[in-house]
Parts: C-alpha cells; sequence; structure tokens
C-alpha cells in the first residue's frame, strides 16, 4: 500500500502523517500519533467512544479514513483541558460522579463540549440529544446529565452569560 | 456451483492487488468522471463513509482505491432554482435537519435527517450517500419518493435524469452504473397547501436502523380541503422503499374531511409484504404500517384546524 502523506492541526497543532489510504482517522490519532484518550468501542459508530470534533463538527473518527481528514483541524480530549488544569466540563464530571469505567469519557467529554458551545443553556431533552451518540453502560446517563447542567451553569457564570467559550 | 467460484476468483483478485491503494480527492466534478470512467468498479466512491466503512469495518484492505468527494464545494449546495429545490449529493443530514428552505418546503426530508443516527452520523453522512447505499431502511428514501424527487446522475458519457422510484431496484441495488456518479437530487417546489408527515418507528431514538418508515405528503386544492395529490411512501416493508399507488386513487378528488382514516390505513397493510427479521416481524410490521399510516392522515387533519363539525 503506497503511503500519502497528510497534515492536520490537531489540538492546536499542526502535524504532518505519512498514512496508507484506507487507515482509519482513529487508527491515526491512536497509533501514529499515540493520542490513545480516543478510544476504539464498536469501530461501527454506534456507541462513540471515538468521537472527536473536526472542523467544528463532532464526528466518529473510526468513520472517516484519514486522508478524508487532510487538511482538518480536530480537537481529540488531550486538546481539552490546559496541562495540569481540567476543562470546566471536566471537573463536573468528576464531581458529579459522571466518570466510572471512563471508557466512554473522553466522547462524552467531547459531545458535552460541542453542545454547549452551541446551547449554552440546554434543557435535559437538549442535553439526551447532544449526547445521544455516546453509549454509557456505567453510569445510566443521570450523572451524565448532571455533569453537563452544572458545567453549563459555570461556564455561564464565568463568561457573563455567554457560555462556552471557543473550542 | 458455479457462483460460489467465481466469487472465489474475484476475492482471489482483490486479494492479490498489485496496484497501490490510490486516494483521490477531486476539487471538480470532471476530475471525479475523469476517475470513475478510467477506475470503474475498482474504485470506491465515498461521500460521509458512515455506511461504506461499517461495510467495509474489517475487509478495508479489499479498497482498490477511493475516491473522495469532499472537495467538489458545488455538491455541497442546497438552492432553489426557478420552482425546484436542487440539492447536492455531498449535503449532510445536519444541513437538511437545520436549512431553512428544507425545512420550509420538505418538511419530511428534514425531519427525517433529524432522525438518521446520531449528530456524528448526522454530519458526516450525506443525502447521495443514503440514496446510493439504497438501503430498504434508508431513513431519507420514502420522503424523497413522497415529494417525487429526480436524481441526476453524471457520466462522461453525460447526464441523465431518473424519478426516485426508478432508481431503486432492490435491496442495496440501483440502477446507477459504476461510472455514474449521483450530483443532485431534484425536488419541484410543492404548493403551499402542501402537507406532509414523516413516522419513523425503531428500537430506540437514536442510532436505530427503522423497523418501518412512513413519509405521507397531501397536497390540497384550492378550496384547502379537496385532495389534489398525496403520495404515501414507506421504507423498511419490502427490497426497495414503495409508494402506496392505491392510495392515491383512493383520496384523489376526496374532500380530505370525509376520509376513512382506517379504511386507508388497512390499505396500507394490504399492500406491503415485509419480511421477519432482526428489526420486526412481517405481522408486527402490517399492524404498525396500518397505525401510522391512521396517525399520520390525524396528524394531517390537525395540522389544519382538525375537522369541520358538520
Amino acid at each position: 500500500m503506497s503511503k500519502l502523506m497528510i497534515e492536520l492541526t490537531i489540538n492546536g497543532k499542526k502535524r504532518k502523517v505519512k498514512t496508507t489510504a484506507s487507515t482509519r482517522l482513529l487508527d491515526l490519532l491512536r497509533d501514529d500519533l499515540h493520542l490513545t484518550g480516543t478510544k476504539e468501542g464498536c469501530g461501527k459508530g454506534e456507541c462513540g467512544a471515538c468521537t472527536v470534533i473536526m472542523n467544528g463538527e463532532l464526528i466518529a473518527s473510526c468513520l472517516v479514513l484519514a486522508p478524508q481528514a487532510d487538511g482538518a483541524v480536530i480537537t481529540t480530549i488531550e486538546g481539552i483541558g490546559n496541562g495540569g488544569h481540567l476543562d470546566p466540563i471536566q471537573e463536573a464530571f468528576v464531581e458529579t460522579g459522571a466518570v466510572q469505567c471512563g471508557f466512554c469519557t473522553p466522547g462524552m467529554i467531547l459531545a458535552a463540549k460541542k453542545l454547549l458551545k452551541e446551547n449554552p443553556h440546554p434543557d435535559e431533552e437538549e442535553i439526551k440529544r447532544g449526547i445521544s451518540g455516546n453509549l454509557c453502560r456505567c453510569t445510566g446517563y443521570q450523572k451524565i446529565f448532571d455533569a453537563v447542567k452544572l458545567a453549563a451553569d459555570r461556564l455561564s457564570s464565568r463568561n457573563g452569560g455567554r457560555g462556552e467559550k471557543d473550542a | 456451483m458455479e457462483e460460489s467460484f467465481e466469487n472465489l476468483s474475484k476475492h482471489k483478485k482483490t486479494c492479490q492487488r498489485t496496484v497501490p491503494c490510490q486516494f483521490f480527492a477531486p476539487q471538480r466534478i470532471e476530475e471525479a468522471l475523469e476517475i470513475l470512467s478510467r477506475y470503474g468498479k475498482e474504485i470506491k466512491i465515498i461521500a460521509g463513509g458512515t455506511d461504506l466503512l461499517i461495510q467495509y469495518y474489517d475487509r478495508l484492505y479489499e479498497v482498490g482505491s477511493w475516491l473522495d468527494l469532499k472537495n467538489i464545494k458545488e455538491l455541497k449546495e442546497v438552492k432553489i432554482n426557478k420552482n425546484q429545490m436542487e440539492i447536492g449529493a455531498m449535503v449532510s443530514h445536519a444541513q437538511l435537519e437545520n436549512s431553512e428552505d428544507i425545512k420550509k418546503y420538505y418538511p419530511v426530508l428534514s425531519q427525517a435527517a433529524a432522525d438518521i443516527g446520531s449528530p456524528q452520523i448526522r454530519n458526516r453522512g450525506t443525502i447521495g450517500g443514503n440514496i446510493v447505499n439504497a438501503s430498504p431502511a434508508g431513513d431519507l428514501l420514502a420522503p424523497l419518493m413522497a415529494y417525487d424527487a429526480q436524481f441526476k446522475l453524471l457520466s462522461t458519457q453525460g447526464e441523465m435524469s431518473v424519478p426516485a422510484e426508478e432508481f431503486f431496484i432492490g435491496p442495496k441495488k440501483t440502477i446507477l452504473e459504476p461510472v455514474q456518479l449521483l450530483t443532485r437530487i431534484i425536488l419541484p417546489l410543492p404548493s403551499e397547501r402542501t402537507y406532509g408527515c414523516w413516522i419513523k418507528i425503531g428500537k430506540r431514538k437514536a442510532l436505530s436502523i427503522a423497523t418501518i418508515t412512513l413519509a405521507l405528503v397531501v397536497e390540497m386544492d384550492e378550496d384547502n380541503k379537496t385532495v389534489k395529490d398525496v403520495r404515501a411512501c414507506l421504507g423498511s416493508v419490502a427490497p426497495t422503499p414503495i409508494e402506496i399507488k392505491e392510495i392515491r386513487k383512493k383520496m384523489r378528488g376526496k374532500d380530505f374531511n370525509q376520509l376513512d382514516f382506517a379504511e386507508l390505513g388497512q390499505i396500507v397493510e394490504d399492500k406491503i409484504s415485509p419480511i421477519d427479521d432482526i428489526r420486526g416481524t412481517r405481522e408486527y410490521r402490517k399492524d404498525v404500517a396500518k397505525n401510522i399510516m391512521i396517525n399520520a392522515l390525524e396528524e394531517i387533519d390537525s395540522s389544519f384546524g382538525g375537522r369541520i363539525n358538520e
């Protein structure tokens, strides 16, 4: 299989990566870039564990070929928060007990990030819809809803009611 | 026997590929058509990839080459051209869900798009991919038939236009040739007195493949009560999405207030022949088809204020 070179901006850094035509973005992130916060659950777009934000949109990285992401701007869970400081959404997940085994958490956090950026004050139905592409087999979701609500409240009070800042 | 040998040799051919797998992402339709005419069956056209990469999940190595349509801007446009709507094949489900024009003129299509998969799937999956994949359960297919869609197929040999109901010929089978590209979906602009209802039945709200879908579109006459035209289209009840033509015969020219909804529901039940599968039995699907037809008629009825008391 011939190699091809793609260029992406991942978590704010430009990266040039050699890959192949049939490599999935998920494998590129995990194996080539060692960004193993992005998980593989089902590999078929149903569980959301591989969720990342690409060009401002929530996507399943198992259903994107690496060369399809050529030129894209991508945020993975490693790009959330700042060094040792957690993002307010991460803090809220920790405080409400919304993390159990943790496998769905990176995808959940990114789905919550995207939701709160577009809709700083979601109601319960909107939260459900926002994370409807992400399965959690531990929490029963209630604590995740609580976390998203808590994060929404904190973000809007910090940003003077404007909600989530740019990712 | 003959067939299985043929399959074996096909398999061998793909496994012993010596030409490296290539990835094409042209910016112009003409370039894409050139590539298609050169590679034909050897190349996989990829749009959103939300069906294709599931299909090839454990055999990505089998794909000879990829033709990615992501850079062709004109395939991502939604525009009104005279009395029709043109939707590019690369328009995503999220775009259909959120486009003001689609919501205004084709609410059934917009609602169907909103019911697909999950945010992750709707952001990547495209209308063209949904059509070409031709799953009997494809959520957009019944709505497209109900709105009388035409598909524009382009190749280096020229363009052809095919009505939705002639395009699908079996489960995952269409008349599309390997050298052809679906470029646009054309929908006539409906009159102001057009009412629609979308119903999808599945095991859960998100990420479910439809057990049954119904797209009902009713156009009223100028008096806003005589049925001028109607299309009742269903998904997941036959090898392809289908229209129940008897409904049109039965409803056309009638006063909507005088219609017997239960009778119309029964016609839908009688005219479909679904199969038993993991998402529902034949018997269940028949029952549900009748009931959702009645529900859809009632919803349309209430959308213009309920039946007039006599």
